[in-house]
């Protein structure tokens, strides 16, 4: 350490004779450059353990991808009000990449996941918590996610649940009386319900549509060839499309929407023709989706589909007649949903 | 920092009356497999004696701490894979990044069928533990349904299973264009 201060000391005034300590400096290190490459090439510690493992083959996430890690501020802020009002959020649960960019800034918001943290089903691409008998339903969620939702600022609020099959009516009651006591504390509020099949129940989808909000969102996930093998054993493709379906019919009013994950090892001819009997059902909106491994028990991401694909499939869904397409590697079913949708009501309206 | 109660020192002067060395009671909590704490008691707890055993005039038998067990692959490679004795094979083979694409998606609560793996017959016989009705339910469910199957987060590893071959099999109609 002393040697390389006085090293430094010298080269601030330039000193003739630093050509003599830099090549001293050079020879603390007694390996050649040819003999450093080769060192540096040679084997690794995997080389030599007996049994290593071949690691998994994962694809490494591309550049368009990263996200900053949040922290502090407003994010800090959202998460305690949430925390008081013992409100869940899928943003946490599942691992969103966006949660920095949603829970910060003066519009804050965030997806609440309403009837517990813990789901009945195990789809392989999910991280929310698994169990065949979660914890009974808060009775204050309702009254408690309406508080909390009436505080943001924004007019446009997309709730989501947790699938809850050990309930009588999968939970539809519970989604329907959030809805209504939201649209009682703030009338002039947008809701978005992102809702499960109800295993495929008509009754189920009608309370919630009946409960009054203006987007019923029901997500088909994947194409119908790997719905065995991304979703849970009990969702099934018709049965997704046949909820949408019934939403419409019970409200033709309501914008439908789902959503799709890509980069599973989908065809883009399977792409093409989930979204064409998603138009086929009445789906007006649209999000395509990058697919990320949230941890080492879910599925690995087969590739990494760029953002001109997304982009180019956002201006097919566009000549298929949807009203809005989201499609992005970072797009979400509620990311940007106000947004997305007061555009595309403008647009509308304005008879594009 | 783990917080959970994973051991407790006993005593010495405690009735037993042995060396004055003091010895880790095997009182072993926590669950989670990648605390460090929980990883050294269990291996001070293996090669230790146990308190209630050292009384009696038989020597404990030494209980190795780790088998191989062989998995064959869905891609049919097998690996040999060092399992603890005393872990379920659900988190061996999380913990230890065996390759098997989305397994164990319901993280070990019984919910689901990812962790399906398919026995030898003898082998299948002789695990200690039976299927239960449970286990039968979320089974049911699983692609390529075996007489010998069972799911991995139910069989804990014994020292009886060492050398064990066990079949990882597909999740879905193995035609999947890629």
């Amino acid at each position: 350490l002393v040697n390389q201060q006085r090293i430094l000391a010298v080269d601030a005034i330039r000193c003739p004779a630093t050509i003599i300590l830099r090549s001293r400096r050079a020879s603390l290190c007694s390996l050649s450059q040819a003999q450093k490459d080769r060192v540096a090439g040679g084997p690794g510690l995997e080389d030599f353990l007996p049994n290593a493992q071949r690691p998994p083959a994962r694809l490494r996430l591309p550049d368009w991808l990263k996200r900053e890690i949040p922290a502090g501020g407003q994010f800090a802020k959202m998460q305690r009000s949430l925390r008081q009002l013992k409100l869940h959020t899928v943003c946490e649960e599942a691992r969103c990449p966006n949660i920095g960019e949603c829970w910060s800034g003066e519009a804050a918001t965030a997806t609440i996941m309403l009837m517990g943290d813990t789901c009945t089903r195990a789809c392989r691409f999910c991280s929310v918590k698994t169990s065949l008998k979660p914890p009974p339903l808060d009775p204050m969620e309702p009254a408690n996610t309406a508080k909390a939702v009436a505080g943001w600022s924004g007019h446009y609020v997309v709730l989501t649940s947790v699938d809850r099959d050990d309930l009588a009516d999968g939970g539809a009651g519970h989604i329907g009386a959030t809805v209504s006591e939201i649209l009682r504390l703030r009338p002039d509020m947008l809701v978005e319900c992102l809702v499960p099949d109800f295993r495929g129940r008509p009754d189920c989808m009608e309370t919630v549509v009946l409960s009054g909000p203006q987007v019923l969102a029901h997500n088909l996930e994947t194409v119908e060839s790997l719905q065995r093998l991304v979703r849970d054993p009990k969702a099934t493709y018709r049965q997704s499309l046949d909820a949408l379906s019934h939403a419409k019919r019970c409200r033709p009013d309501v914008v439908t929407k789902s959503s799709l994950m890509l980069g599973l090892g989908e065809t883009d001819d399977e792409i093409l023709k989930a979204m064409e009997d998603l138009r086929s059902v009445g789906v007006e909106a649209l999000t395509l989706g990058q697919y990320v491994q949230p941890t080492k028990r879910h599925l690995k991401v087969r590739d990494y589909v760029t953002p001109e694909a997304f982009k180019s499939w956002e201006e097919r869904g566009k000549a298929m007649g949807f009203l809005y397409v989201a499609s992005g590697p970072l797009v979400r079913s509620s990311y940007k949903a106000g947004e997305y949708y007061l555009a595309a009501v403008v647009r509308q309206k304005r008879g594009d | 920092n783990c917080l959970r109660t994973i051991g407790r020192l006993v005593s010495a002067t405690a009735a037993s009356g042995f060396s004055s060395a003091p010895r880790f009671a095997s009182v072993v909590n926590c669950r989670v497999n990648q605390c460090q704490r929980n990883r050294w008691l269990s291996t001070v707890n293996m090669s230790g004696n146990n308190s209630a055993s050292a009384t009696s005039s038989s020597k404990q038998k030494y209980q190795p701490d780790f088998v191989p067990i062989y998995f064959i692959l869905r891609d049919g490679s097998k690996v040999r894979v060092d399992c603890r004795v005393g872990d379920n094979l659900l988190d061996i083979i999380i913990d230890q990044n065996v390759d098997i694409d989305g397994f164990g998606a319901c993280g070990g609560t019984l919910s689901c069928s990812t962790c399906h793996l398919i026995f030898d017959k003898a082998n299948y016989d002789s695990l200690p533990n039976k299927v239960t009705e449970e286990e039968q339910d979320m089974l049911d469910m699983a692609y390529e349904l075996s007489d010998t199957s069972r799911l991995g987060c139910q069989i804990v590893v014994t020292p009886d299973m060492q050398d064990w071959v066990i079949k990882v099999p597909n999740d879905v109609a193995d035609a999947r264009i890629l």
